[in-house]
């Protein structure tokens, strides 16, 4: 008896070791029955994307580059799952989504993802095309040693910024007052917003003058008030990110710039008159976007910023507002006037497709990777398959075609038709597009702010995501951005709700200047300068 | 009687001593049941601890977690002089410390107060009320404070405005505490007055019946039957808070935190969140989580020796 429980027990045991002890993955190249390559792949991708087995381009795609893939779709947590994939070192062959891996990944997993290069000049005469063509995304996808781990993209349509600035016409006209030009003039419209009835409800207190989407604490981002800071004539890019920019070619950090000070010091006068949404910190964006939807045909925002009219305001009371060209500072300032120029952002982007190191057959991965940077297909990546959604025209020639479900609105239609702006992509400048009603109102909303990006010289835009920095020198960085944002943001709201900056600034641009701001300059600045070396 | 029963089997078993290897001969089977517990432990909670050494090597993924360069305390110093360090600190200890004063003996209030109620069926409906909320996940709560306390549309926005508190408490470095400890006693309170209440329902009811014919009032009952015999019951629970001290709720903050509240309610483990897993700083961060650790621990060893001494209560 007792034995029989001892051996139990011993079996027991045994099974679960055996259960955690791992299957040894098998290297072998695996063929589906007509001869195809069967991969392993992976994406990132926008919650409301339909299922990539109904997507016709993707299958095709498959078939010609003579490959099956299994894919795994990530919608949601994709920094957790990476984190514990990664560190496994048990990835799938192809990995796609927007730098769902990233710089820093490469340099902290060396060996795990498969330097491309050698591949591309065998086997990729799409991405040489777009190399040749576009050389910032061959930049965009070469490290400092000269490796290529992840592929970027050109997206080519997208506009100079992201981050418009909308005030309700209507209000306007209901109070007889014009489109400001300035601070001062804004103060004074925003201040009527507040004090009158402007939506004409009979509620002189419903209306909300200005609203700004919630600050991160890693930095700023798009629909931000840094924008403003264009009204001093700096050339803020990504919306202010964590304040770096260019100015001459020398790069600088808003962050402890007069001119921030100037705008923080504006935005405060406007918070303490009450003009500035009280939840503009606390929010989160979905509340940002509800809230300017309004209610029914009644328009609850003033002024605010966003991407697009419809996007932002909704389709009941977006007729209501419109774009204008970026204010000055004051009525007497006589520089130039600029704004967040997001066009490399927009339409490039890093890190969009990687293979793993332990991929059975790379040559197939590649002709697969390949073959998504063929123009027509990325077109297809892009707004999905030809046939229900794309119109083939003419040899080159192509039409988004609308919606097929009539309430549905071009974007929402393309997100959820293909990989839209997550997939990787080369639209050629050759391609001749006929785009969706969506895109093509974005260019009409924008043209005030393309005459601004007219003046704008190439020395006074900071190329963020073109310079790729050393493990080092990235690592050096991050820990003093980390303690930087932390001071820099909480006063940022500090400042604009209870106000204080004239005291507080000097300590604080010691303060900023301890932490280690300087070195970090000086560090971007050396790679800014290589880079140009590089384009020249 | 209990000392004969005790000399008897001391004779019996007399030549053999105690010794490890015969209590395994004589209680297997209790050691066969316990083995799995075991296991578990050994698995999850000692062989991870090798991963300390991370905190004093420079993390390289392809030597793997033992195969970086040895770098000594270098990622220390360097959270000792980061200019965060004494916010860190300082907010840490404030949000912890809010937390055990005010949220430690709530529960043991509401516990002697539910015992009180002599209605059962009262007594009952209020317990699941209180208790229910403990199983509201974070995420959802602090979903419900931010639609609660919005001061244009929330229920408690609206009536605090009212009651003359202006301004968005989400965003106010002052009122982050308050909420912060509030809402977690709400929250956990009634679960936590679940084993008070065990405690309470083993006291002897001849204590009861002695003290009332001596004249006893409720609230004499109170302090000289009830709360005596909870006593070790609150001693332990208060050792095991210690060592918790300065290990804050960390998912309840970080779901908190806007840029406005950062001053406060930046705290060690999201400082380590946002330097460890989201830029890699994989040394750096393990090394604050042990120096974090570390306090833990010696907090705990402090406040039992304490109560060991003056309580003869005490963990080991």
């Amino acid at each position: 008896m007792k034995k029989k429980i001892v051996l139990f027990i011993f079996v027991g045991l045994l099974l679960f070791l055996a259960a955690c002890s791992n299957d040894e993955a098998s290297n072998e190249p695996e063929e589906t029955e007509d001869g195809r390559v069967v991969l392993t792949g992976l994406i990132t991708k926008h919650p409301l994307t339909k299922e990539l087995k109904d997507m016709e381009w993707l299958e095709e795609v498959e078939k010609k580059a003579g490959v099956d893939i299994k894919w795994e779709e990530v919608t949601a947590d994709w920094d957790q799952k990476k984190g514990a994939m990664l560190a496994g070192g048990d990835i799938p062959d192809i990995i796609v989504g927007p730098n769902a891996i990233t710089d820093a990944d490469f340099a902290q997993f060396p060996g795990l993802f498969e330097n491309l290069k050698p591949l591309i000049e065998e086997n990729g005469a799409n991405i040489q095309a777009m190399f040749e063509q576009q050389p910032k995304t061959e930049i965009l996808s070469t490290q400092s040693n000269g490796d290529i781990y992840g592929l970027s993209k050109y997206q080519r349509f997208w506009p100079d910024t992201a981050t418009m600035q909308f005030i309700n016409q209507q209000w306007l006209d209901n109070l007889g007052l014009e489109v400001p030009t300035n601070w001062d003039e804004l103060f004074d419209v925003l201040m009527a917003f507040k004090e009158e009835d402007a939506n004409g409800n009979g509620d002189p207190n419903d209306e909300i003058p200005m609203d700004f989407s919630p600050v991160g604490e890693g930095g700023f981002g798009y629909f931000q008030p840094t924008v403003l800071l264009g009204s001093t004539g700096m050339t803020i890019t990504g919306g202010g990110g964590q304040g770096y920019f260019l100015e001459d070619g020398e790069v600088k950090n808003f962050f402890t710039d007069d001119r921030y000070k100037d705008l923080v010091s504006s935005l405060h006068k406007l918070y303490a008159n009450g003009l500035i949404s009280e939840e503009a910190f606390t929010q989160d964006y979905s509340q940002y976007q509800a809230v300017a939807r309004g209610e029914g045909e009644n328009a609850k925002v003033g002024y605010t910023f966003g991407w697009e009219k419809t996007d932002r305001f909704g389709l009941q009371v977006a007729d209501q507002y419109v774009s204008f060209a970026p204010m000055k500072q004051s009525a007497d300032y006589q520089g130039d006037v600029s704004w967040s120029y997001d066009y490399d952002n927009l339409n490039y982007g890093v890190n969009f497709v990687q293979m793993s190191s332990q991929t059975s057959n790379k040559e197939a991965a590649m002709r697969f990777i390949n073959e998504l940077y063929d123009p027509e297909v990325s077109l297809q990546v892009l707004f999905g398959s030809i046939g229900p959604n794309i119109e083939k025209t003419g040899d080159n020639a192509y039409k988004v075609l609308a919606p097929q479900d009539e309430e549905m609105d071009p974007g929402t239609w393309k997100w959820t038709s293909s990989w839209a702006d997550n997939g990787p992509m080369y639209i050629a400048d050759d391609l001749e597009v006929e785009l969706p009603t969506d895109m093509q109102s974005v260019d009409e909303q924008q043209a005030p702010f393309k005459e601004v990006f007219e003046t704008v010289d190439e020395n006074d835009v900071f190329p963020g995501m073109m310079l790729k920095y050393s493990e080092e020198d990235n690592n050096k960085m991050t820990l003093v951005n980390t303690d930087f944002m932390n001071l820099a943001i909480s006063k940022f709201g500090e400042w604009i709700t209870s106000g204080g900056i004239d005291e507080q600034w000097d300590d604080y641009v010691k303060q900023v200047d301890q932490i280690g701001l300087p070195s970090n300059i000086e560090i971007i600045q050396s790679y800014y300068d290589d880079y140009k070396a590089q384009l020249d | 009687m209990a000392f004969a029963q005790a000399t008897k089997s001391k004779s019996v078993s007399q030549p053999k001593k105690a010794t490890i290897l015969n209590t395994f001969r004589r209680d297997y089977q209790l050691w066969l049941m316990i083995l799995p517990a075991i296991i578990c432990v050994i698995i999850f909670n000692y062989i991870p601890m090798y991963g300390i050494q991370l905190a004093f090597r420079k993390y390289d993924f392809t030597a793997g977690l033992t195969g970086g360069e040895f770098v000594g305390f270098q990622y220390f110093i360097q959270f000792f002089n980061s200019h965060l360090f004494w916010d860190l600190i300082r907010n840490t200890l404030l949000i912890s410390i809010t937390t055990i004063v005010v949220g430690f003996p709530a529960p043991i209030a509401l516990a002697l107060l539910v015992n009180q109620i002599r209605w059962k069926r009262g007594k009952r409906i209020l317990q699941t009320t209180v208790y229910l909320p403990h199983f509201i996940s974070i995420v959802v709560l602090v979903g419900l404070l931010n639609v609660m306390l919005s001061p244009n549309t929330g229920v408690l926005g609206l009536l605090l405005a009212k009651l003359g508190v202006e301004g968005n408490l989400l965003a106010s470095v002052n009122a982050f505490i308050p909420i912060y400890v509030l809402s977690d006693v709400w929250q956990h309170v009634g679960w936590n007055s679940i084993i008070y209440l065990a405690a309470l329902a083993s006291v002897d009811p001849q204590l009861y019946d002695a003290a009332k014919i001596d004249g006893a009032n409720r609230w004499q009952i109170i302090r000289n039957v009830e709360i005596p015999a909870i006593i070790p019951t609150i001693v332990i629970l208060l050792i095991l808070n210690m060592g918790t001290v300065i290990s804050t709720g960390f998912e309840k903050i970080f779901l908190m935190q806007n840029s406005l509240n950062l001053p406060i309610s930046e705290v060690i483990e999201t400082y380590v969140y946002k330097t460890g897993i989201m830029s890699n700083q994989f040394s750096y961060a393990a090394a604050i989580g042990l120096f974090n650790t570390m306090i833990n621990f010696m907090m705990l060893v402090v406040v039992n020796t304490i109560a060991k001494k003056v309580a003869r209560i005490s963990l080991w």
